[in-house]
């Protein structure tokens, strides 16, 4: 072993290497199933900052921590990890990287890597060796992590990704005549329409809730083959496919509970709990604070859940949004290698297992093999969470992700149209058209 | 309550019988003092409160059954916040006394060296204070990143002083016209310089001021919120309210407690200081209002 | 050198010198480059190009940053004129001869010198929509029977945050406008009772003419440190919900620095100089006259 293979790169079975979809591997195929290895030399003296969003569960958090407490034992390296409010994070990572200053390593959300990656270090040497001991990356992972262009250079890891899926009441669900919960939108759509009619209404954010409006809304904007952009990053958003959206959204608001409009992330997280609706849109955590609530009503709601997957449009295939978060490691960081290391260690399986067991399930994994993850089948109730990432599609649909995709999800375009379409106060065609004119200033540039 | 030692009722004494006070003077007051201070009981109260009080439905939720200091030790044993404190003391105090060191200097020359020009300069000084920082941030922040100060300490000591020396200027104008000149002829004839004339003669005079100055500076710094949340990025340099609002706010759910202990904590600097100085500080703001 | 030393305009440049340098560097030249920034397309890390009025022209047309407007608008007026009606009351309350005088008015200011970040959170958490204490007491008391969603609807959200800032600022006014009332002479109202003038025509010919000026002072303040308030909606919605509270100050950091479109959320700043430049002219021209005209009319 040459002293350059060892401090750069490394060395993985041949057969594994077709999991991780870039040209750059540096595969030395020896035997098949030989565990691949990756020996990164943390600079001496090496000390990280990392800046990650606040936790959504304790679990997470509390197992995150004690794994970096592992990391400082095993290697010396001391880690300080602050946190913060997921929304904050994303214009201090951006600061950060066009200053060149800030913390070593920053997991943020969505396409934030794509939005300044020439500040990113190249981390396709880490991504090959966890793809291919663990399965291989998903499309969506490769999406998220790998620059455009040629070659394909992994500028971030996807850590995964809060997985949403349909929060129903299963005995509401029977009580208004379904047994099973429907598999399209038309299905859905009756399904809700019956909940209205039982007195058990659903209801969706339609305010300006980052996670959960842009979640569902872009969901069924894809679902009917309506989206923001084509391939070539052209808006292409006022489209009939749209505007069959926006007239499903028009019918399917006619079932919700009254007061969805100024909907914020929390609300149907609290009123789900508090039993004013029975079927949203959400991650685990509504399952998970009913569950470990001391409350006996929280205990028997929980007995209660049910979770299924987004239902599938006319387009017949899934077309989810989840919420995705790129652990980035920037340039001017003075270890790249410790921080390098510091990724690769929080994705073993070591790591990586029991901090999922402890948040539940509410990070989805990126990497194919953690799909056997006992906590996906410990309780059924977890498993539509599973394959989040599997089956998602990344942000800026069917464009490159970057700076417009990312300033038009944040300016709510996509929610807002839904919102003025199914709430009546703008047809359909004139919420598409309004939708079309704000992209555009976007995409301009 | 004789009208003889109603010295200060000033001409609103028809209000004379008691019962009649009662209602037009004491309950209004006590309503007024309720609303005022309500938030600063419950801001206590919840912090120390143990989360299964919060949370619960039943019960009065006016007191607390089993008081808990785990909420403060939280906040002083696993989050930053003596960092925030320390930063917050040190930012606060230094641009404080930078400012009154700029103050006290042009507060001087424009009201008694009377140079060239001192009437619109004082003027502008006015204008300066006028001028709210939710304007200033953006471009604040561009010279900021550019200057290499982000995130430092040194952005927010360099820029409160924009906001105090303002104010400071303004405030101390009003207390040094109101030295006589003579005192200062006096001196001149015997051969004191300028400079002497300042330390010597004018500033003891104005020490109420600079007192009056000084507290209320200290505050508006203690106080500041737009700035230290877009100059600061690392949690180590943090002030105390940015601190508390972007750590201690966490995902969807709230820990009341823990919030609450903060902002109790991070109040009670600013309160002790000012109960201590209630009139220089009043003296301070209507000074400032009055010119 | 001794000369230099006794020249008044040497002298005062000197002294002038540390805080004319801070001034221009950290207010002056920012609030000119502010100005420019909202003609370019400058975004974080990227020096922007001239856009001449782009920026204007696209807020313009954009709903949000007029409903930001309408709610700017909404929050000064209604919150400063409550302002000013309960700080003169309480004023006027606390110029009476009472109890523990000094106490009340040192308990009364408490609420202004609290960093309003914080007080803003105990705010926060009174307003939560399931254990708001508001809402428990009158539920309790039967007034009503579910619990208000203070900060979840546009309009309660709107009413809620101005309460807040209410609470923040009588203080303020009554204090300033106290010691403008302890500045009259008591001869004035013997003057007024004698000539038969009643408690509320003393009030009307007496007190509030000859407060004019002070009044005229506090509320330009009260009304420029409203109109470009951003801490307390900072915390309690951060513009929510549907934007019903975003002022402009905040509309400007969510584009400037959360978006990272500095030009954008300079543009936005900028826009608000015009309203407090008519906002001052207004007290300054408007409130300072007819003090003047009163005071000379009435002799």
């Amino acid at each position: 072993m040459s002293n350059i293979d060892r401090r750069n790169f490394l060395k993985m079975s041949a057969g594994l290497a077709a999991g991780a979809a870039t040209g750059e591997v540096l595969a030395q195929g020896k035997k098949a199933g030989a565990a691949p290895t990756l020996n990164l030399k943390p600079e001496k003296g090496a000390k990280l900052r990392v800046l990650r969003w606040k936790r959504f569960v304790q679990g997470d958090e509390d197992l995150w921590l004690a794994n970096t407490k592992k990391f400082t034992e095993k290697t010396g390296i001391e880690v300080r990890v602050d946190s913060e409010g997921w929304e904050d994070v994303r214009p201090k990572a951006a600061v950060a990287a066009n200053i060149g200053s800030g913390p070593d390593i920053i997991i943020s959300t969505f396409e934030d890597a794509h939005q300044y990656p020439d500040k990113l270090v190249d981390v396709t040497d880490v991504a090959n060796y966890l793809g291919a001991k663990y399965g291989g990356w998903y499309d969506s992972s490769i999406a998220y992590g790998t620059a455009h262009g040629k070659g394909k250079k992994w500028i971030a890891l996807p850590m995964g990704c809060a997985g949403n899926a349909l929060v129903y009441r299963d005995s509401h669900m029977k009580a208004a005549g379904f047994s099973a919960f429907p598999k399209d939108t038309d299905g859905l759509l009756k399904l809700m329409q019956a909940l209205k009619a039982k007195g058990t209404p659903g209801g969706f954010a339609l305010g300006n809730a980052t996670g959960d409006g842009n979640v569902w809304c872009h969901w069924l904007l894809w679902a009917f083959g309506g989206k923001m952009v084509d391939t070539k990053n052209n808006v292409v958003i006022n489209s009939p496919e749209t505007i069959k959206a926006l007239e499903y959204a028009k019918e399917l608001y006619q079932t919700f509970i009254p007061g969805t409009l100024s909907w914020l992330d929390p609300n149907n997280n609290k009123a789900f709990l508090d039993g004013q609706i029975s079927l949203t849109c959400n991650g685990i955590s509504v399952y998970y604070a009913a569950k470990t609530s001391p409350d006996p009503k929280l205990k028997a709601i929980a007995e209660d859940i049910g979770h299924a997957n987004m239902p599938i449009g006319p387009v017949g295939r899934p077309t989810e949004l989840n919420l995705v978060f790129p652990m980035m490691v920037f340039k001017y960081s003075k270890f790249p290698n410790a921080a390098k290391e510091y990724l690769r260690f929080m994705m073993e399986k070591e790591q990586y297992e029991p901090w999922q067991q402890a948040a539940i399930g509410y990070v989805t994994q990126p990497l194919k093999f953690y799909e056997s993850n006992p906590i996906w089948t410990v309780d059924p109730k977890h498993t539509p969470y599973r394959d989040a990432m599997k089956v998602m599609q990344p942000n800026g649909y069917a464009g490159e992700m970057g700076y417009a995709s990312a300033a038009s999800m944040a300016d709510f375009i996509v929610v807002n149209m839904i919102a003025e379409a199914a709430s009546g106060s703008k047809t359909p065609k004139e919420a598409a058209e309004r939708a079309e004119k704000r992209a555009q200033r976007y995409y301009k540039v | 309550m004789s009208k003889d030692e109603a010295q200060d009722t000033q001409g609103m004494n028809y209000l004379d019988s008691l019962p009649r006070r009662v209602v037009i003077v004491y309950i209004p007051l006590l309503i007024f003092l309720f609303v005022l201070l309500f938030p600063f009981y419950w801001m206590a109260i919840t912090g120390f409160k143990p989360n299964a009080e919060l949370l619960s439905r039943t019960g009065n939720p006016f007191w607390v059954i089993a008081p808990t200091l785990d909420h403060f030790k939280h906040l002083l044993f696993k989050t930053a916040y003596p960092d925030w404190m320390w930063n917050t003391i040190l930012i606060s105090t230094i641009s404080t006394f930078f400012s009154l060191f700029a103050s006290v200097l042009a507060a001087y020359a424009i009201e008694r060296l009377r140079f060239t020009g001192s009437r619109q300069v004082g003027l502008s000084i006015f204008l300066a204070y006028l001028v709210p920082p939710s304007i200033l941030f953006i471009p604040l922040a561009y010279i900021v990143f550019q200057l290499g100060l982000f995130d430092t300490r040194w952005a927010l000591m360099l820029t409160y002083p924009t906001f105090l020396i303002p104010f400071c200027t303004w405030l101390l104008m009003g207390y040094f016209r109101s030295i006589p000149f003579e005192l200062e002829e006096c001196a001149l004839i015997d051969g004191a310089t300028r400079l002497q004339i300042l330390t010597k003669i004018v500033l003891p005079l104005a020490v109420p001021g600079l007192i009056s100055a000084g507290i209320f500076a200290f505050t508006l710094s203690w106080n500041e919120f737009i700035y230290a949340l877009t100059f600061i990025s690392s949690s180590e340099n943090k002030t105390v309210p940015v601190g508390v609002i972007t750590e201690l706010v966490e995902g969807d759910v709230y820990h009341w407690g823990a919030l609450m202990a903060g902002a109790l904590l991070g109040s009670l600097p600013v309160a002790v200081v000012y109960s201590f100085f209630v009139e220089y500080y009043v003296a301070g703001m209507t000074g400032a209002v009055k010119e | 050198m001794n000369r230099l030393l006794e020249n008044r305009n040497f002298l005062g440049f000197a002294f002038m010198l540390p805080a004319a340098v801070l001034l221009l560097l950290f207010l002056t030249y920012p609030l000119g480059l502010g100005t420019w920034l909202g003609f370019t397309d400058a975004k974080v890390g990227r020096a922007g190009v001239w856009v001449g009025l782009e920026n204007y022209i696209y807020l313009y047309g954009d709903a949000v940053t007029r409903l930001s407007l309408f709610n700017t608008l909404f929050y000064t007026v209604v919150a400063s004129v409550i302002k000013f009606a309960l700080g003169l009351w309480l004023a006027i309350l606390l110029n009476q001869n009472i109890p523990l005088k000094s106490f009340v008015r040192a308990a009364v200011l408490l609420p202004f010198i609290v960093p309003t970040a914080l007080s803003a959170i105990a705010f926060w958490w009174i307003y939560d929509a399931q254990f708001s204490i508001i809402s428990w007491a009158l539920v309790k008391l039967g007034w009503i029977d579910t619990y208000i969603d203070f900060l979840g609807q546009p309009w309660a959200a709107r009413l809620s945050t101005i309460a807040a800032n209410i609470w923040r600022g009588v203080p303020f006014v009554a204090i300033c406008l106290l010691a403008g009332l302890q500045t009259i002479s008591p001869s004035l109202y013997e003057a007024a009772s004698i000539d038969g003038a009643k408690p509320s025509q003393q009030f009307w010919y007496v007190t509030l003419p000859l407060l004019t000026p002070i009044i005229a002072v506090v509320m330009t303040f009260s009304v420029l440190f409203t109109f470009t308030d951003f801490q307390l909606i900072y915390v309690l919605t951060r513009g929510g919900p549907l934007n019903a509270t975003h002022l402009m100050a905040t509309l400007s950091f969510q584009r400037a620095i959360s978006g990272g479109a500095l030009g954008e959320g300079a543009a936005i700043a900028t826009a608000m100089i015009p309203f407090l430049l008519a906002a001052i002219l207004f007290s300054y021209f408007g409130l300072q006259r007819r003090a003047w005209q009163q005071g000379g009319s009435d002799k």
